[in-house]
Parts: C-alpha cells; sequence; structure tokens
C-alpha cells in the first residue's frame, strides 16, 4: 500500500500550491481573529474603571472588527479542514487518530468564540456592563485553546511522538503524549507571542496614520498607545522565545536547522551566513558570513559542531530551492523581528523617561508600516517552519508525496484557481467593508450618531423588524 | 465505546442538517423571493432571523468533519480519496455563501446587492445538494460521485431544507407581526412539505433498486422506528403550519428530518460503508476513542448550556437595539 518513495504524484504541485496558499491566507486572519479580542477588552476594562466613555467606544469599535475578521477566519478555517480530506487523504486515513486530537480540541473553542462573539457583540448597551465585560473574558482563553489545538497537530508534525506504528498502522495512541510533543512547548509559545504582538502591531498602525494626518486627541492617544505597549512589551521577548525555539530545533529537527543556516558540511566554527543562496553543491553565493558565529549561537562555543544538509539523504532533506526558502524566510523573520524590538525599545524608552508618547514623524511611519511588517513576519515564520520540513509531511515518518490524494492534477488546478478568485473577492469586500467602517466612524466623530455595529453583518438587528433594512 | 463514538458522529450529521438545514433553507427562499422588488419583505425577514446564529450552526460540520478524521481515520481516507469532487462543490457552496451573506450588506448599488443576493441563494442550494449526495453516494456501497443514489440524496436534502426553512421563517415572521409573511412562509412549508414527501417516496424506490439491502432495513430493521417517525411527522408538521395550529410545529419539523437522518444511519450499521467498512474495522485506537468521548462530553455540559443561552437571547431578543 506505501506509495514508492519516488513515484511521480501528478497532484503534488497543486496540491502544495493550494495548501500553501490557503494557509497563507488564513494566518493572516489569525493575530485579529485570536488576540483582538484580548486588546478589546483590556480597552472596554480601561474605559470602565476610568469612567472613559472614549475608551468604550474604541472597545466597541474593536469588538465590530473582531467580529467580521472571525467571520471571514471561520470561512477560510473550515476550508482548511476539508482540504485535509480532499488533499492529504493518506495522511488522514493513516495518522488522523493522532493528528486530528489537537483539532478535536480546537473545536471546542471554536464553538466558544461562535457562541460568545455572537452574544459581546450584541450585548453592548443590551447586557449590564460589568456583565458584558464578564461575558467577553471568556474569549481570550477561548482563542489561546483553540491556537494549543491547532499547534499541538502542528508540533506533532514537526516532532511526531505518542503512537505505536505496526505495520504502516497506528495501533495505540498515547493522548498526552500525542498532544504534548517537544516541539509544542516553544512552538505554543513563539505563535501566541507573534500573533499578540502583530496584532498590537497592526491595530496601532490604524491610529499611527491617523496620528500622521493630523490626528491628536485623546481617542487617538489611547487607541494608539495600548495596543502599541503590549506589542513593546511582547517584542523583546519574542526574540528571546524565538532564540530558545531555533536552537531547540538543532536536536528536534536537525534538517530543517541545516536548512535555515544552509549549512552543507557538518563542522565546527561555523559561519553564520545573513541572506545569500545555497547551490547544489553547498556552495553559497553572496550573502554575508560572520565567521563562527552559527556555532557560539548553537553550542556557546566556536568550537560546537553543527550538523550540515549533506549528512542527510537526499531524499529526507529539503531540496536547494526549498533549503533557500527556508533560509532567506528565517532571515528575514529575524530580521523584521529585530527592526520590531528596535522601535519597541525607542517606544518605552520615551514612555519610561519622559512619561509621555512619541512625538517624531520618524517614529509614527515606523509605527505605520510596523503593521504590515508583522503580518510579513508571521508569513515568514510560517514558511520557514512549514517550508524546513519538506520533504515530510510527518517529520522522517512520511512524505509529502505519500500523503498527497490520487485526484487527477487537474481536478486539484481547477480547485487551486476557482479558490484564488473567491478569495480574491472575500478579500476585496473584506477590505471595503473595513474602510467603509472606518469612514463611518471618522464621520460619526464628527457628529455622534449611530451605534458602531449598526449595519454590519453581525451587527444588532432593528428592534422591529424593518423591510427598508 | 467505537458505537458510541459513531453515535458522535450522527449526532454531529445530525444536528447540522437541522440546525444548519433551517440556515440553508432560508437561503433557499431567499433565492426564490423574485427580484429585489417583489423579494425585499422577505429577504428582510430571513436577513433577520439568520443574523446571529448561522456562524455557530456552522460549526456542528466542522465538529463532524474532526470527529470523522479523528475517530475513523479510514472512512475518512476512503470517503475522501472518492468523493473528492463531491466535497469541493459542497465547500464551494459554503464558502461562497458565507462570504456573500455577510457582504451582501456593505453592496449598495442595486445591481451589486441583486448578484450578492443571487450568488447567497445558489450557494444555499449547493452545500445541502453536495453533503447530502455524498451520503447517498456512501450509502449505496459504491462511492461514485455521481450515482442515482447520490442524486437522490441530494434532491431529498433540498426538499427537506427548504421545508425546515419555511417552517421556522413562519416562527420568525410571526415574532415581528408580519401575517402577510406568515401566510407567505405557511404555502411555501406546506409546499416543500409536499415536495419532500414526493421526493422521499422517490427516493424510497431509488434505494430499492440500488441497495436492497440498505432499503430492507430501513423499512424492516434498525431504520424502521425512524422511518416510521419521519413518515408520520413530516405531514403532521406541515398539517399543523396549514391549519395555523403554532404549537410544537417547529420541534417537529426538527424531529422529522432528524429521524430521516437516523433512519439511514441506524439501517447501514454496524457499516459506516456498507459493504466495504465496518465501525469495528474504521475506529481509531483506544486513547483517541477516550479523548474523543470526552471532547463529546464537555460539548455537551459546557457548550451546549452556552448555546442554548445564545438561541435563548435570540429568540428572547434580547440581544436587539432598543433604541430603534
Amino acid at each position: 500500500m506505501v506509495a514508492v518513495v519516488d513515484a511521480i504524484e501528478p497532484a503534488l504541485l497543486p496540491s502544495r500550491i493550494q495548501m500553501a496558499f490557503t494557509l497563507a491566507s488564513h494566518v493572516l486572519l489569525v493575530p485579529l481573529g485570536v488576540a483582538l479580542p484580548s486588546l478589546t477588552l483590556l480597552m472596554e476594562g480601561i474605559g470602565l474603571a476610568r469612567k472613559d466613555p472614549v475608551a468604550l467606544k474604541i472597545a466597541r469599535r474593536w469588538s465590530v472588527v473582531m467580529a467580521v475578521q472571525f467571520a471571514v477566519g471561520a470561512v477560510t478555517g473550515t476550508i482548511l479542514s476539508f482540504e485535509f480530506g480532499i488533499l492529504w487523504p493518506r495522511m488522514m486515513g493513516r495518522f488522523g487518530s493522532a493528528f486530528g486530537l489537537g483539532f478535536a480540541i480546537e473545536g471546542w473553542a471554536f464553538f466558544l468564540e461562535a457562541i460568545f462573539i455572537g452574544i459581546y457583540l450584541y450585548g453592548w448597551n443590551r447586557l449590564r456592563p460589568r456583565t458584558h465585560f464578564l461575558v467577553g473574558l471568556v474569549l481570550p482563553p477561548a482563542g489561546l485553546l483553540g491556537a494549543f489545538g491547532v499547534l499541538a497537530s502542528n508540533a506533532w508534525m514537526n516532532t511526531p511522538g505518542g503512537v505505536t506504528v505496526v505495520d504502516g498502522k497506528v495501533t495505540d495512541v498515547d493522548v498526552v503524549a500525542v498532544l504534548f510533543t517537544r516541539a509544542l512547548g516553544y512552538e505554543f509559545w513563539h505563535f501566541v507571542i507573534a500573533i499578540y504582538l502583530t496584532a498590537g502591531f497592526v491595530v496601532a498602525s490604524v491610529y499611527a496614520v491617523a496620528w500622521l494626518r493630523g490626528r491628536r486627541d485623546h481617542y487617538q492617544r489611547l487607541a494608539f498607545a495600548v495596543p502599541f505597549t503590549v506589542a513593546a512589551l511582547l517584542t523583546p521577548v519574542q526574540l528571546l522565545v524565538g532564540d530558545l525555539a531555533a536552537r531547540a530545533m538543532v536536536d528536534d529537527q536537525p534538517a530543517k536547522f541545516a536548512a535555515m543556516e544552509i549549512t552543507w558540511q557538518t563542522r565546527d566554527h561555523n559561519p553564520e551566513v545573513v541572506g545569500g543562496l545555497m547551490d547544489d553543491s553547498g556552495n553559497v553565493h553572496l550573502g554575508l558570513s560572520v565567521p563562527a558565529l552559527d556555532s557560539i549561537l548553537v553550542g556557546l562555543s566556536p568550537d560546537a559542531v553543527v550538523r550540515g544538509l549533506s549528512t542527510f539523504a537526499a531524499d529526507a532533506r529539503p531540496s536547494t530551492v526549498e533549503a533557500n526558502i527556508t533560509h532567506l524566510a528565517f532571515d528575514a523573520m529575524v530580521g523584521l523581528g529585530s527592526v520590531g524590538a528596535a522601535l519597541s525599545v525607542w517606544y518605552l524608552w520615551i514612555l519610561l523617561r519622559r512619561r509621555r508618547l512619541p512625538d517624531s514623524r520618524w517614529f509614527y511611519r515606523l509605527a505605520a508600516l510596523a503593521g504590515a511588517g508583522a503580518y510579513l513576519t508571521v508569513e515568514v515564520g510560517w514558511i520557514t517552519t512549514e517550508v524546513g520540513r519538506q520533504p515530510w509531511i510527518v517529520y522522517g515518518t512520511m512524505r509529502v508525496s505519500e500523503a498527497v490524494t490520487t485526484a487527477p492534477a487537474s481536478f486539484v488546478w481547477s480547485m487551486l484557481a476557482a479558490l484564488v478568485v473567491i478569495y480574491a473577492l472575500i478579500a476585496y469586500f473584506f477590505v471595503t467593508l473595513l474602510l467603509r467602517l472606518s469612514a463611518r466612524w471618522r464621520r460619526d466623530d464628527a457628529r455622534e450618531a449611530t451605534a458602531p455595529e449598526v449595519g454590519v453583518p453581525y451587527g444588532p438587528r432593528p428592534g422591529r423588524f424593518d423591510t427598508d433594512a | 465505546m467505537p458505537e458510541g463514538i459513531a453515535f458522535v458522529l450522527l449526532l454531529a450529521i445530525t444536528a447540522y442538517s437541522t440546525a444548519g438545514g433551517v440556515d440553508f433553507g432560508a437561503g433557499i427562499w431567499d433565492l426564490l423571493a423574485g427580484n429585489s422588488e417583489r423579494g425585499r419583505e422577505a429577504r428582510a425577514l430571513i436577513d433577520h432571523s439568520m443574523a446571529p446564529v448561522w456562524e455557530v450552526n456552522n460549526v456542528w460540520l466542522v465538529l463532524a468533519i474532526v470527529v470523522a478524521w479523528t475517530g475513523f481515520p479510514l472512512l475518512f481516507q476512503t470517503v475522501f480519496s472518492a468523493l473528492y469532487p463531491l466535497y469541493a462543490l459542497a465547500l464551494l457552496g459554503l464558502i461562497l455563501r458565507g462570504a456573500f451573506f455577510a457582504f451582501r450588506h456593505v453592496a449598495d448599488e442595486p445591481r451589486a446587492h441583486r448578484i450578492a443576493d443571487v450568488v447567497f441563494g445558489l450557494s444555499s442550494l449547493l452545500t445541502p445538494f453536495f453533503f447530502a449526495a455524498s451520503l447517498g453516494a456512501i450509502a449505496s456501497g459504491r462511492l461514485t460521485p455521481l450515482s442515482p443514489m447520490s442524486v437522490a440524496f441530494g434532491l431529498v436534502s433540498l426538499a427537506a431544507t427548504a421545508f425546515s426553512g419555511a417552517s421556522f421563517l413562519v416562527g420568525d415572521a410571526r415574532r415581528y407581526g408580519a401575517a402577510d409573511l406568515v401566510a407567505y412562509f405557511q404555502r411555501r412549508a406546506v409546499a416543500a412539505a409536499l415536495a419532500l414527501i414526493a421526493v422521499g417516496s422517490a427516493a424510497l424506490v431509488v434505494i430499492g433498486v440500488e441497495a436492497p439491502g440498505l432499503l430492507k432495513s430501513m423499512l424492516a430493521g434498525k431504520g424502521l422506528p425512524f422511518a416510521l417517525a419521519t413518515m408520520v411527522l413530516t405531514p403532521l408538521a406541515a398539517f399543523l403550519i396549514w391549519r395555523g395550529v403554532f404549537r410544537w410545529y417547529r420541534v417537529l419539523t426538527v424531529a422529522a428530518v432528524g429521524s430521516m437522518v437516523f433512519a439511514w444511519a441506524f439501517a447501514q450499521s454496524p457499516y459506516l460503508v456498507p459493504g466495504q467498512l465496518t465501525i469495528d474495522q474504521a475506529i481509531a485506537p483506544k486513547g483517541t476513542q477516550v479523548l474523543l468521548i470526552v471532547v463529546a462530553a464537555v460539548v455537551v455540559l459546557v457548550i451546549g448550556p452556552a448555546m442554548g443561552l445564545l438561541y435563548y437571547l435570540d429568540q428572547r431578543s434580547a440581544l436587539e437595539s432598543p433604541e430603534s
């Protein structure tokens, strides 16, 4: 039954592209989907504690964005769960009983979020303020639970464990060992911190633009400072957690680590290559090479030995192209993360020393770009871990080519084309809706009028049913 | 325990067929409501009644799929390897519907609004038809995507969905005191029930030809109580709606559709795919079974009440704005 390793699977290429495309789209919705509820509740809490109507107004507006995000994310997430069956049926057939466990847990979280986002959004001014706040408190842990489930499954693909396999068939599953594999610890914290700081930078970037356009009132300052402070506190922490994750990779996923650093030969005094590309014989072109730094980072000594790609069988390591993609994505992640950390330090310095927000135009220009930068960082980080695992779908156990569907390639290409068109449509409508909301809220600030949720997809219905609605 | 997990899967499928069916049915009536001018009132009501709960209904589908791949990995692989075109089309309907339901509110210009209405309505046909068609292909034991059984199941599902949708829209119209819309959806509910009885009888004939064993256990075996229930409850619910006896009709509608799903599932048990794969052959190892039972228990104990709260607040209209 097991496919021959080198068998050419016609649907392999379009299946990989489709999975990459839909995951890359979904991952953009995750930061605000999971972390925006926390920022919103923080703002609502500030509003309640200080009796500040402006903070409550901001929280209410953010909750609308949160619900729209969640709706789109629910659609793209459902597509992903179907793709496991449509594109990778053989992986699910063989390892569904282990790989699927995380998603069973994520299912709870999805239920809770869907229910409580509904109640929270509809409950503004209809529930007592304290009750409303308490209802919202379900959302952050539900989001974390969902992230845990998905990351437990992904970590299992990177460092599989907890299963007994006899003749290629899973005969025993140790639930705890499957959910808590070695990679989970660093993947979970690295990802959770990433989405929280991304949400912070993204939300703050909107109000950085407002600052650049000349808006400097209490509303703008509060809506900028709260999310940016969250992001600025987390970003330096992320450098440390990311470092731990990268060094855990040396033992847990050595081929991925070798690809991240494009190390070909196993050696000590291994240089750290920044940028650059590796050719098929392992020579590195372009790029900046810092002597022995990789060995120092890995083993705290220039004598530390780093394992190279050439020690893995050619069919058990990323190809040259994949290794280069992994390497450049990793470098981009570290580079962008370092810029974000520098911006954070700048912000915190002024906040703590001068007890005020920065007033430099350059700071706000960078802060305005930080949102897009954070999204880009999430993408390249995800590319690092997924492409770096190639050719494995389950590291060391099952190849992507052994998991792919036997459907004709033309079917998968057609489905991919349809998805690209539909995603483009959804993205267009999604952005239009957000721009429209923002324009309306700006108008409303000029003349206080409608409640922010009215007229959005999840907004409350008018009390009496009204045919003009 | 394997039977328990199969039952959890069945419950998720049934919940999606009934709760989701009400939603998709509303979409079908939206499609049939005519042009923007004529359909305005009906559409406003449909929008109104779907808004807060459709996302939650969709979660049942995700639950079913997760239980299927975790609890019965071999079933998941077999079914998806054979029936992927059906799932791709059902999925297409699902995405278009979700997107266009949300975004038709954004469309201001009449033409764009009309296009959004039509896409939303058409996609409401795709999903129930193709999901049910996949169940028909499974029930036939042959797993061919396009077969008399898959088409028969798909059509029954469309009729059942339209019936559930109309039945609940009667209730919504009453809640908002729109007498003309009550009558409008009463007529449609009765028509859909008649269509369901006709299509359902035809489907029984198809099953008799294509899968005589299945028909036998539906009408003389484990499926019988549920088959009887659906044969009694469907006309009964339609009768109550027709006569304007507005009590129990929605519960009966849900029970009628749910019994139909149960009749199919019990008739083919212990097979997941008749003649090919039994529950015991496809079941995941013990550890996974335990976790799934825990998941199901949590859904019942924690998420059930939370969902009840949402439906309650929605029905009480507590979530509506008092100012307008």
